[in-house]
């Protein structure tokens, strides 16, 4: 078999511990059968395989130690639906991983602001892992997370301890309150404002919903934050997940292959065009 | 830090002369407000312009049926308080503090005769309110979006 034929071959895993984040939400621990373990790095992602039904791009939200991966899933159409249908145990395929990751070697040194969307904070979970397990090796560190109501606040447990780290500033703010909330309300870019950091050395992280990743990086400009050190994940429709296929294509930009994590003047207007 | 200091270390002071901002501290005075502390209520007069300097404050409006709900919240930095600048001069929000809130606080009827009385003064007061306003819009839009809400046409 040709290595390209190779790499679209899914390995069976298995789902060995499942969570219901919110409502439409869920994550899963799996782990490989056999020895299929992966090497992955923060921000890759793997193509997830509902057999029978259809493959999925899903972010990897965690590595393990003992090779296992947490995958943050949300059921929104017909393959994510049967996903969230399989219990603990069963047999999933799986196939990665695939894509560019987050510039944390690059970013060492400096400081680092990381801001997440909704479910954007699952492709960006495990860099924070990462960093706060090397906190030493950066300068101030800032994660702000902005989510639609404190219903959908995911990694609930993680966030109280990311808060509490005495070396993180951490935010997280609500588009939408509701009774009990004392949080912040209001759009995550108005966090970038206040946040604590030096525009001058700073590396940005941002993965949400392309409108919020848009108003971010103009926050991030605005604060001074030079256009090459804002780094964005996007989601497109990946299907073959190594460059042939095309269907995840962003202007001259197979995002499967040269994304998911891009530099910003990469995707300079972009998206802001309504066909692409 | 005196008052007179604050006033000047604040962002629209930057173009202002010594005298100018004389005038602005002339009108200012410094408040402290403990958590749960109303700064502006709703129909009240709207005779008070706060920049926010330590504290959070939410901004908050009353549904009927659905009682209290919190609109967005301020911090450091910010302005609170809009409505002392338009006739008829009446909060159309709550404003309350979340945390212990260091504010400045201008007073809007001396505030608006120095603003009409010398322009370049009214303008650099005028600038900070339209960044703040233009802000908040563009934060009003975003969440009207709703942009976390689950994609159509998703796998």
């Amino acid at each position: 078999m040709s290595a390209a034929a190779e790499a679209q071959l899914p390995a069976p895993w298995r789902i060995t511990q499942r969570r219901q984040d919110t409502p439409d939400v869920f994550t899963w621990v799996v782990t490989p059968l056999g020895d299929g373990g992966i090497r992955c790095a923060p921000g890759q992602f793997n193509m997830v395989y509902a057999y029978g039904i259809g493959e999925v791009p899903i972010s990897i939200a965690g590595v393990d130690g003992d090779g296992a991966l947490q995958h943050t899933i949300r059921a929104v159409g017909s393959v994510t639906r049967a996903l969230a249908g399989l219990a603990a145990g069963t047999v999933i395929g799986l196939r990665g991983p695939y894509g560019s990751a987050w510039p944390l070697e690059a970013a060492a040194g400096g400081d680092l602001v990381i801001v997440a969307g909704g479910l954007g904070l699952a492709p960006l979970r495990q860099a924070i892992v990462q960093v706060l397990a090397q906190r030493e090796r950066y300068g101030r560190v800032c994660i702000l997370y902005g989510t639609r109501t404190p219903a959908d606040v995911l990694y609930g447990g993680e966030l109280a301890a990311w808060a509490a780290h005495r070396d993180v500033e951490f935010a997280i703010t609500v588009d939408r309150a509701s009774a009990g909330w004392g949080g912040e309300v209001g759009v995550v870019t108005r966090l970038v404002a206040r946040a604590g950091f030096d525009p001058e050395r700073t590396t940005a992280l941002v993965c949400g919903p392309e409108i919020m990743m848009r108003f971010t990086a103009e926050a991030l400009l605005r604060r001074g934050v030079a256009p090459a050190a804002i780094h964005v994940s996007l989601e497109r429709n990946m299907k073959c997940a190594v460059g042939y296929c095309g269907h995840c294509q962003l202007g001259p930009h197979f995002i499967c292959r040269d994304g998911p994590v891009l530099p910003w003047p990469r995707l300079a207007g972009l998206l802001e065009v309504p066909e692409l | 830090m005196t008052l007179r200091e604050l006033v000047e270390s604040q962002h629209f002071c930057r173009s202002l002369s010594p005298g100018q901002c004389d005038g602005l501290a002339a009108s200012a005075q410094e408040r402290h407000y403990a958590p749960g502390d109303y700064l502006l209520s709703q129909h009240a007069p709207a005779d008070t312009f706060y920049l926010v300097l330590e504290g959070q404050v939410e901004v908050k409006l009353a549904l009927p049926g659905q009682g209290i709900v919190t609109l967005e919240t301020v911090g450091p930095d910010e302005a609170v308080g809009w409505s002392w600048f338009q006739p008829p001069y009446r909060c159309q929000f709550d404003a309350r503090a979340v945390t212990a809130v260091h504010a400045l606080a201008f007073d809007a009827e001396r505030l608006r005769a120095l603003m009409e009385r010398d322009p370049v003064v009214g303008y650099a007061v005028l600038k900070t309110l339209v960044g703040t306003l233009s802000e908040r819009v563009q934060s009003c839009r975003l969440q009207v979006l709703d942009v976390y809400a689950p994609p159509g046409g998703a796998p």
